[in-house]
């Protein structure tokens, strides 16, 4: 059922186009922008690099997920999905399975773009980088389809959603920060198992708090 | 079209030894403090096509909803064929099919696709032949792999009826199925309802006039302000409510 549901917004998605267009030019343009900011300095460049990747997804994971949960405010979609004999928890995991393919797919692309941009051996550490993008699109995806969920009936849900979301994200973006930083400086302290399991550790909470809990969100 | 359209019957047991299609008790509903209902008690006989009729703001929608587990009673008790809507949605959710104002279809999706995916999350066996079924059945055969954006109105509406014949529910609610739809689609809704009959399907119909689908009808509940105003015809009856009217809006607030 979770699939099916997953399925079913990749397919929106693939015709609407909405979140993978807004959500990857989104994050570009704050890439874009910390690079301006922070001057032409290549090695501040190269040092800040990890918490650009990890700010340019989380902001963008706010959009992707919130654009996720529009496609069910197409005439009542989201109650029609409601009303369904299948659990709360199967209408959960479906939207979060569609939310991680998308910060999963928006990951790998900012950081390629991350090691071009700013002159990062990407490709030196690419397993660690990638355990380090899946847990943290996990994460994003575990705790957007949460808030998601609580704001879509909201008319003031774009201010909404990062309000609510972000805070709750700050352990994933300390970890993921420090896990990408130790992956791509060879993680000469050996602190890289440590924060890849506190995310992994943030994951879990997140998924069963909110496959508990999503199911009131959809009751009026 | 074709002349006969398939309903699934596998909810739906002999006449004599099933419950009522729908028990409710002093049932209540507030939005912003204000009743939608304000203790309806109605039994409906299983296997009856019943109206609910009244003006704007009766509570002939917030009654559906309820009934179809979409909101939650403020107060008072509902059940469908003998389950309980508080205890075991879930369980009533497979036994009741809604046609609300909206039609909860995917606009970038086809029509072919919004009802697969229904008949996935129903668990439709045979999922393909029953979807190619229904499509035929509401006649949107040919505009299957058109997607739902352009689609009118009534053209959606009937996709929706579509949704309804992929399941097996024993309880179908229409909030005004005639609106929207042309002269073909009353006729689809009229042959829906002899089809729903003859398998013994409770439809309950929430409409201002139903003249058209009088011939259909067994019994007709009147709503006002909340409150069950008359009712007549065979298949349904309605008790006062048990709370005293000056007690009534002091439990309802709670």
């Amino acid at each position: 059922m979770a699939l099916a549901i997953a399925r079913k917004d990749a397919l929106a998605e693939l015709r609407g186009r909405h979140a993978a267009v807004s959500t990857l030019f989104f994050a570009a343009v704050v890439l874009l922008l910390f690079g301006f900011a922070l001057g032409p300095d290549a090695q501040l460049l190269a040092d800040a690099a990890p918490g650009l990747l990890w700010l340019a997804l989380v902001f963008a994971g706010v959009l992707a997920v919130n654009r996720l949960h529009l496609l069910e405010t197409d005439d009542g979609a989201l109650e029609q999905l409601a009303l369904y004999p299948i659990t709360r928890r199967a209408i959960y995991a479906g939207k979060a399975v569609g939310g991680f393919v998308v910060m999963l797919v928006l990951g790998l692309i900012v950081l390629s773009a991350v090691g071009i941009l700013f002159a990062v051996d990407v490709v030196g550490a690419l397993l660690p980088l990638l355990a380090t993008v899946v847990l943290g699109a996990v994460g994003i995806a575990a705790v957007g389809t949460f808030y998601a969920g609580v704001t879509v009936r909201l008319r003031a849900r774009e201010v909404m959603l990062p309000l609510l979301m972000l805070p709750v994200l700050a352990p994933l973006l300390l970890g993921a920060v420090k896990a990408t930083a130790a992956a791509l400086s060879g993680d000469p302290f050996g602190e890289l198992g440590a924060w890849l399991q506190l995310l992994v550790a943030y994951d879990v909470v997140m998924l069963v708090a909110g496959a508990a809990t999503y199911g009131y969100l959809l009751e009026d | 079209m074709p002349q006969t359209i398939y309903v699934s019957p596998r909810s739906v047991g002999a006449h004599d030894t099933r419950p009522p299609a729908v028990v409710t008790t002093d049932l209540a509903r507030l939005f912003a403090g204000s009743p939608a209902l304000a203790g309806v008690s109605l039994q409906v006989t299983a296997g009856r096509t019943i109206a609910l009729l009244g003006p704007n703001g009766a509570g002939k929608t917030t009654l559906m909803r309820i009934l179809a587990t979409a909101i939650r009673p403020s107060y008072g008790s509902a059940a469908v064929d003998g389950i309980d809507l508080g205890r075991d949605a879930d369980r009533v959710r497979e036994r009741v099919a809604y046609l609300s104002h909206a039609t909860g279809l995917y606009d970038d999706l086809t029509a072919r696709e919004n009802l697969a995916f229904a008949a996935t999350l129903l668990g439709t066996p045979d999922r393909d032949a029953r979807v190619e079924r229904a499509l035929s059945d509401v006649g949107l055969l040919e505009r299957s792999t058109d997607r739902v954006r352009d689609f009118s109105a009534g053209m959606r509406k009937r996709l929706a009826l579509g949704r309804i014949l992929l399941g097996g529910a024993s309880l179908v609610l229409l909030d005004e199925p005639l609106a929207a739809l042309d002269e073909d689609g009353m006729e689809l809704i009229e042959a829906l309802l002899g089809a729903w009959r003859e398998v013994g399907v409770t439809v309950l119909i929430a409409s201002h006039a139903t003249e058209r689908l009088d011939p259909f009808l067994d019994g007709r509940v009147v709503l006002e302000r909340g409150l069950v105003a008359d009712v007549s015809g065979d298949g349904v009856s309605s008790t006062p409510p048990t709370l005293p009217a000056t007690a009534r809006p002091a439990v309802v607030a709670r």
